[in-house]
């Protein structure tokens, strides 16, 4: 990475005027209608919005896995054409490979790329150890609790060292005391590797814990209502009084 | 026997002292066994009552063919017949097994493929094995290839649905999640996740497969190459039901062994299950 990425010179993640109809025998379904942000390079933002404001859909057209009706999305500067390793993804079900190991999973895309045993088996020792789950190499996904699935699919995802890590909801299956403890280990996570991170949350209280900008969706046509900086910094507390007008702030826009 | 609580046992549970432990596998392997040999005893008694009232060329007794048993294995009839069905039940079910999989899997993975192919393979599936007997003979003649191809195309119906099915199965999010990670072009994502994430199908189509072949042992004999199934038609003809029933065993045991081994061989490729 040059300094000059690292400084922000151009957006790491350009959405731009991105929009998205469907036909549908009621009409036609405007899910997402001239969805315009950016994301920096090591910044963390949150897309935040009601069910219904296209956070999916948006997050599926970054991702390159649906196309948008109107629109371009750019990752460093290049328009996303399909789902590739310049982009990490992590999904609320997890999608690990069932027939691999924790150990397996994490070195799929590293195979992919061809990089030789040993570097790879040394890639994944030190990514299983940055999640926390060290000891767990040779396990069965089929043996892993909510919480431990969703750390290795986050390494899986960091394996391949993306531009971007693209979240859809990752901690929306666990409970609320794992989500906590994945919620801050995903910012030492975020520290350490200054990854750029899009998040996508219906949570709003895990917006305002994460982000450094949270992009509020609204309904019909799915769009950008708003835009909201969080100035506090980290680790934030929820019983700080900023955190709570952050809070009021992004739910009022929600509600509205 | 008697049988220590806790002892052998190989789960990981931990140890858990108290009245309603589970019962160990072999308690449960222990409890199943008795309960088979007293099946087994059951069965032989009724055969052995039903068989007394009746002429041995109806139905003889088990000691009847017991000894018949003993006297083809003896005479050296039996291990030539078993060689000789295995000479075209190994490459018949080989080639059938492996053009299933390959075809269900292409099918199942490609619209294109099925759509273009689905007029041919609905023609085709219904046709039992037995009805291609003219076409094992005029292309490639009364042998072991001729039965072989009786038992390829056993194979290959069960083997291309299972391996189909499977691949149906395949979520798109698995796919998705590949191509993210840098898989590129159909065969890599059918290497690396398709086939993977259909193996508990596909190996279970091959486990049928296998069962299929040996049924269809005797069909693929029917027109004189020589095997196990030979031995049974023959048999019939002469009302020799004694021998019938020997080779029949001889089936049922070849099946045993060879499903056994598979199992074990299935159990062992998914174990991540």
């Amino acid at each position: 990475m040059t300094d000059s990425d690292r400084d922000g010179v151009r957006p790491r993640v350009r959405v731009e005027d991105v929009g998205r109809r469907y036909d549908s025998p009621q009409g036609v379904v405007r899910a997402l209608e001239g969805v315009d942000f950016d994301v920096d390079a090591g910044e963390f933002v949150c897309l935040v919005g009601p069910s219904g404001s296209g956070k999916t859909t948006l997050f599926r057209i970054i991702a390159g896995l649906e196309e948008s009706t109107t629109g371009t999305v750019y990752l460093a500067g290049d328009p996303v054409e399909g789902p590739g390793p310049d982009l990490g993804l992590v999904f609320q079900e997890y999608h690990l490979f069932p027939w691999r190991t924790v150990s397996g999973n994490v070195g799929f895309g590293l195979e992919q790329q061809g990089v030789d045993r040993d570097r790879r088996e040394r890639r994944v020792r030190d990514l299983l150890e940055l999640v926390g789950l060290d000891g767990f190499a040779e396990s069965y996904p089929r043996d892993l609790s909510g919480g431990m699935k969703q750390r290795v699919a986050l390494a899986r995802a960091l394996a391949v060292d993306p531009d971007l890590l693209l979240m859809d909801e990752p901690f929306g299956a666990v409970d609320a005391q794992t989500k906590r403890m994945l919620q801050s280990e995903l910012l030492d996570i975020w520290s350490e590797t200054g990854k750029t991170i899009l998040f996508v949350t219906h949570d709003v209280e895990e917006a305002v814990t994460l982000a450094d900008r949270v992009i509020v969706m609204a309904t019909d046509p799915g769009r950008v209502r708003e835009v909201v900086e969080i100035g506090t910094d980290r680790p934030r507390s929820r019983s700080d009084a900023s955190f709570g007008e952050y809070y009021e702030r992004i739910m009022e826009l929600i509600r509205a | 026997m008697a049988i220590e609580v806790g002892e052998g046992v190989d789960s990981d549970e931990g140890i858990d002292s108290g009245e309603d432990v589970e019962p160990s596998p072999f308690d449960v392997d222990a409890r199943r066994g008795v309960r088979g040999a007293g099946g087994v005893v059951a069965f032989l008694a009724l055969w052995w009552l039903v068989a007394s009232t009746q002429p041995t060329y109806v139905l003889p007794t088990p000691p009847v063919v017991a000894e018949t048993f003993v006297a083809e294995a003896a005479s050296g009839a039996m291990l030539a017949a078993l060689g000789s069905s295995i000479v075209h039940w190994v490459p018949g079910a080989t080639v059938g097994t492996g053009l299933g999989i390959a075809a269900g899997v292409a099918l199942g993975w490609s619209p294109y493929l099925d759509d273009a192919t689905a007029p041919v393979v609905r023609v085709l599936r219904p046709v039992p094995p037995l009805a291609l007997i003219g076409f094992a003979i005029a292309w490639l003649g009364i042998n072991h290839a001729g039965a072989a191809f009786i038992i390829a195309v056993g194979a290959f119906w069960i083997n291309f649905y299972a391996a189909y099915g499977g691949v149906e199965g395949v979520s798109d999010d698995l796919l998705d999640v590949a191509r993210s990670l840098g898989v590129r072009g159909d065969l890599e994502l059918i290497r690396s996740v398709v086939v993977p994430a259909s193996l508990p199908e596909i190996t279970t189509g091959i486990r049928t497969g296998i069962g299929r072949c040996w049924m269809l042992v005797v069909a693929s004999e029917i027109f004189g190459v020589p095997g196990i199934g030979r031995e049974i038609l023959r048999a019939s003809n002469n009302l020799r039901v004694d021998v019938v029933i020997t080779y029949i065993l001889v089936l049922s045991f070849m099946f045993l062994v060879v499903d056994t081994a598979f199992r074990a061989l299935q159990r062992r490729a998914l174990a991540w299950r």
